[in-house]
């Protein structure tokens, strides 16, 4: 029964993860919040071989995450939207089953839209970034909730950068 | 009203209005002459020395094509070479930065090796090792012969290491900066700083159009965060102050971050001296940017890579003695505004970008106006037409007619 219900937490964990892919994909920002537990942080890191040192380029909580992408259409931004490619590769679960950390592997690509010159480029599909979702989540009735995500970047050259989370 | 082509293309009269002709962003000639003449000759903040924190630390980059390693000797000094082996005139160091300290699978510790050939130098560019050199070069050639070529190095202006290709540079780095950074003086040299952030962006425009964006805060339009943040009478009253050699600082005003949704004051973590929220922006020629912001300073170096292309650099810094909390704290004010994923940077980059579209090499010439007048305050101009002041007399090119060439389609629908 243990193992069965392993099984399933496991399950429910990567389709969190996945379900959130496809949110932020579609720029569903408060339906992806809502798969986020209210003490929610979010980081987006990287190791700088340049300066040495590990960085945080972004971090917020839940209700900055929030107002920001309220705030966000009033500012200007580059619309070409972000897609992610991501494979959960492992879930592990505490003893209780309660809570679980999960690592999956990400290929975010642009679709260009309006970044450059549309005429040439709107529909090219650009690399953006790679790296690692580092999260933790927990369990509530059959479903996993997100509690942290660390956003680990391989990626730096990340010219024009972008406004929305990854 | 819209204009047909020859109005289009009839140049703005110049005593009315100040305007530069957009081959000087745009033509591969100019370009290649900017190398030469400019990027060659003056003063480069190309790292911190915080990013070589030991002895036998490094860092490698490049200045106007130039490959350069900067390294920190046991004594403590910093001094800077081309990183180029005299011998087959290899890369002698690949890695972005690292240490001596340890050997290299060709080389001995607490020396620079080229790998090629295993040719070694210690921090003072001494060549002190040349493999089997007696049974190759006999008596003809010795390790006093192929130094490295050293650069001349200077640490300034909130530990900032500033290095020259140009040997017979007529100022030191204070003399070339002057006076432009006095107005961070006391913030950025009180106390050590140290870097937090880095990142880079390689941006298909102009390194021009870079640097009049942080000269000219008319486009503060453009940042949703700035207007609400600002646009008082304190920020209209800012003034542009030009300086010797082609400087400008953007006076300050305090800052009202708690009109943006989620941002605080930075008050708590202002650096050294610096008044609570308030804000400048020194632009160096021919493209560094200290921008100074409350709790945290950011600092921009602009690589040119052709005409429409340009690498830039972002460092965030903070105060060395920073608690981790305090540490954490700067960090975020810093990206939320000036980060890869910050309110204000992403929007910068995007209006470069859409004027490296219209102003890539082949596109017409068209009339760029820097002629905003309001008593040298925040949105007058000054700035740019100061620089291109400067730039004009390291050029010896008219702003009109940068390449001495007619200006095709213009004189074209001029004779219609």
């Amino acid at each position: 029964m243990r193992k069965a219900n392993n099984i399933a937490a496991i399950e429910a964990v990567k389709d969190t993860i996945y379900r959130s892919c496809l949110l932020m994909d579609d720029e569903r920002w408060s339906d992806w919040l809502k798969l986020c537990d209210d003490g929610f942080y979010y980081k987006v890191t990287a190791y700088s071989p340049e300066i040495r040192k590990d960085m945080i380029y972004f971090d917020a909580d839940h209700g900055q995450l929030s107002s920001m992408c309220d705030l966000l259409p009033k500012h200007n931004t580059d619309h070409s939207p972000l897609k992610r490619h991501a494979v959960v590769y492992t879930v592990d679960l505490d003893d209780g089953g309660t809570s679980a950390e999960a690592v999956t592997s990400f290929v975010i690509y642009q679709n260009m839209l309006d970044g450059v010159n549309s005429h040439i480029d709107a529909g090219e599909n650009h690399l953006f970034a790679i790296g690692r979702y580092l999260d933790k989540l927990r369990m509530v009735d059959d479903a996993a909730r997100f509690v942290s995500r660390e956003v680990r970047l391989e990626t730096r050259r990340l010219d024009k950068g972008t406004h929305w989370p990854l | 009203m819209a204009r047909n082509a020859k109005q289009w293309n009839t140049h703005p009269d110049q005593n009315k209005i100040e305007w530069a002709d957009s081959r000087i962003y745009s033509d591969e000639e100019i370009f290649e002459e900017e190398l030469e003449k400019i990027w060659k000759k003056v003063w480069i903040p190309v790292c911190h020395e915080s990013e070589l924190p030991e002895p036998y630390d490094f860092r490698t980059m490049t200045i106007a094509r130039e490959p350069v390693i900067v390294c920190r000797d046991a004594d403590n000094q910093i001094r800077a070479f081309l990183n180029v082996c005299p011998h087959r005139a290899n890369l002698i160091e690949r890695r972005p930065s690292g240490s001596f300290a340890e050997g290299t699978p060709s080389g001995n510790p607490k020396n620079m090796t080229c790998m090629f050939h295993a040719w070694q130098f210690d921090m003072k560019g001494r060549c002190v090792h040349i493999s089997r050199s007696e049974e190759g070069y006999q008596d003809r050639l010795s390790t006093k012969d192929v130094g490295l070529r050293r650069l001349r190095c200077e640490v300034a202006f909130g530990g900032f290491v500033w290095v020259t290709l140009d040997d017979h540079i007529p100022h030191t780095v204070q003399e070339w900066v002057g006076s432009a950074l006095d107005c961070i003086l006391e913030p950025i040299d009180t106390e050590p700083l140290e870097v937090f952030h880095y990142h880079k962006a390689i941006i298909p425009s102009n390194y021009k159009l870079w640097h009049d964006t942080n000269s000219e805060f008319y486009h503060d339009f453009v940042h949703y965060h700035n207007r609400v943040t600002g646009f008082n009478d304190a920020y209209f009253a800012r003034k542009n102050m030009t300086f010797d050699n082609g400087h400008v600082v953007v006076g300050s005003f305090e800052v009202q971050y708690d009109q943006y949704e989620g941002f605080e004051s930075r008050e708590a973590l202002s650096f050294p001296t610096l008044p609570p929220n308030n804000w400048y922006m020194v632009d160096i020629f021919p493209g560094i940017n200290y921008n100074l912001r409350g709790s945290a300073l950011r600092v921009d170096l602009m690589t040119p890579i052709s005409a429409n292309e340009v690498m830039i650099e972002f460092r965030g810094l903070g105060l060395k003695q920073d608690t981790e909390e305090e540490r954490l704290t700067r960090i975020r004010h810093h990206n939320t505004i000036w980060g890869p994923m910050g309110r204000n940077l992403h929007e910068d980059l995007l209006s470069i970008t859409g004027q490296g579209v219209t102003m890539s090499p082949g596109t017409e010439p068209r009339h760029i106006l820097h002629g905003r007048h309001e008593n040298d305050t925040i949105h007058d101009e000054v700035g740019m037409r100061h620089y291109y002041d400067e730039w004009s007399r390291w050029m010896g090119r008219p702003l009109h007619n940068p390449t001495n060439r007619p200006t095709t389609r213009g004189s074209v629908a001029a004779a219609e």
